[in-house]
């Protein structure tokens, strides 16, 4: 499968999940694994343009396709719009859930280019942050999408 | 999980045959968000998995010759939600669609998946009850159609067995100038969570009454449930409040939701269907007003 642009290969069992083969046989860490029941998001990875929750989906049903991690949207030299946008709206703590939080931001931000606050609380409805009470990160998806949130924040 | 072999093939034949080689072993998989967690906690016992993603045309939402519109099995949630034509005729089913699970969920999860999983708070199940869905159903040898509420067991679960069967379609009436449908839905939060208690309804109006109407509640019985008592009360005469309240006292009547911790306890669930039918009729009414011209 294509994994952010590159052509990467790997044995999965029957019953693996995608999750499961991200992260032991290619080495993906950054997609993170909570529930593992669809309930929680953290895992939740880009395939063929779709945003999915990757421990639902079984490692041999995306063979072939092409898969985008948060790792593939920025780098930490030069990181995605929305990357930036979470920073700096200071829209982590942990952090566990912030990789599958910003493929949902990108999912909808590809769909929507300015989405209102209801669109942006849709569009991270399938996503689960224990820390920060949201409102940071919704700040940080109106400014990606640079909107400002009242103190500026265009991009 | 112990899967042995996870098969892709290409054709509901192929699919029907390998299902009748493993004896039972088998059973077929499309979005998986049901399956694939069912399978982790080994509440389903399979070993071999038939995988529909590779069957051609399953997968798209198109108007029949009939009349009838064809939604293929391989359908997510995320298609009929987007689907202009079922949101401008037949609304209860993207609004209940749009309810399941989240973005994640949506786009992998498909309406068929949601009928054969049989669960009575299905958000996609109880609007299809409503538009009185038709499953296409094959096994070897043989195509049928099977009425919805037929594919329920009395005591719950599916009648459709996965390991022998597969459903490779739904088909539905789309309203006509005279029908409106609407969904709604009570729950604990705004997202990712099951009902405590979801409403889908059907009017068809004649003038100053409905003449025929539906009323799909559920999670209050083991399937969903259609209170024929109400419908029958709502087309009893000009609808107004009496009708209206009458149906809801009917079907607050009819069901019978457990107590639940989650969910709350049966009596005040009761109370509660009585509150969402109120509603869920005024709703479907007042857009049937808007298409016929004057309310």
């Amino acid at each position: 499968m294509q994994v952010n642009g590159a052509w990467r290969e790997g044995w999965a069992r029957p019953g693996q999940t995608l999750l499961d083969f991200l992260r032991d046989e290619l080495g993906c860490t950054e997609v993170k694994k909570g529930c593992g029941r669809g309930d929680c998001g953290s895992c939740s990875v880009i395939l063929d343009g779709k945003l999915v929750d990757s421990c639902l989906v079984l490692a041999l049903q995306a063979e072939g396709s092409s898969l985008t991690t948060a790792a593939g949207l920025g780098s930490r030299e030069n990181p995605h719009a929305i990357q930036q946008a979470f920073l700096e709206a200071g829209a982590l703590q942990c952090g566990f859930c912030t990789p599958g939080m910003v493929l949902a931001a990108k999912a909808l931000l590809d769909e929507q280019q300015r989405p209102d606050v209801e669109s942006i609380k849709r569009g991270l409805s399938g996503n689960l942050c224990r820390c920060t009470g949201y409102t940071k990160i919704i700040e940080a998806v109106q400014k990606a999408s640079g909107q400002g949130t009242g103190q500026g924040g265009e991009d | 999980m112990q899967i042995r072999e996870h098969l892709f093939p290409e054709s509901v034949e192929e699919a029907l045959a390998l299902l009748a080689k493993e004896q039972g072993r088998a059973r077929l998989i499309a979005g998986g968000t049901d399956l694939v967690v069912s399978l982790h906690e080994e509440k389903v016992p399979c070993e071999v998995l038939v995988d529909t993603a590779r069957i051609p045309g399953l997968g798209g939402i198109e108007l029949q010759g009939d009349g009838r519109v064809r939604l293929g099995a391989g359908v997510t949630m995320t298609q009929a939600e987007r689907s202009q034509e079922l949101m401008r005729r037949a609304a209860a089913l993207p609004e209940g669609c749009g309810w399941v699970g989240g973005p994640q969920i949506r786009n992998r999860a498909t309406l068929v998946g949601n009928v054969v999983s049989a669960q009575p708070a299905a958000d996609a199940a109880l609007p299809l009850v409503a538009l009185d869905a038709v499953l296409e159903l094959r096994s070897a040898g043989r195509t049928r159609e099977l009425p919805i509420e037929q594919a329920y067991r009395g005591s719950g679960g599916s009648a459709i067995d996965p390991t022998r069967e597969m459903v490779t379609a739904i088909l539905i009436r789309l309203h006509d100038r005279k029908e409106a449908s609407a969904y709604s839905r009570m729950m604990r939060r705004q997202a990712l969570t099951l009902p405590v208690l979801a409403c889908a309804v059907r009017l068809r109006r004649e003038g100053d009454r409905v003449s025929e109407a539906r009323i799909v509640l559920g999670p209050v019985a083991a399937v969903p449930l259609r209170v024929k008592e109400a419908e029958r009360l709502l087309c009893q005469g000009t609808y107004g409040a009496e009708r209206v309240e009458s149906a809801a006292d009917a079907a607050g009547a009819a069901a019978s939701p457990r107590d639940s911790v989650f969910r709350g306890s049966g009596a005040y669930r009761k109370e509660m269907v009585r509150v969402m039918v109120r509603r869920t009729i005024q709703t479907a009414w007042s857009r049937l007003a808007g298409e016929g011209g004057k309310p």
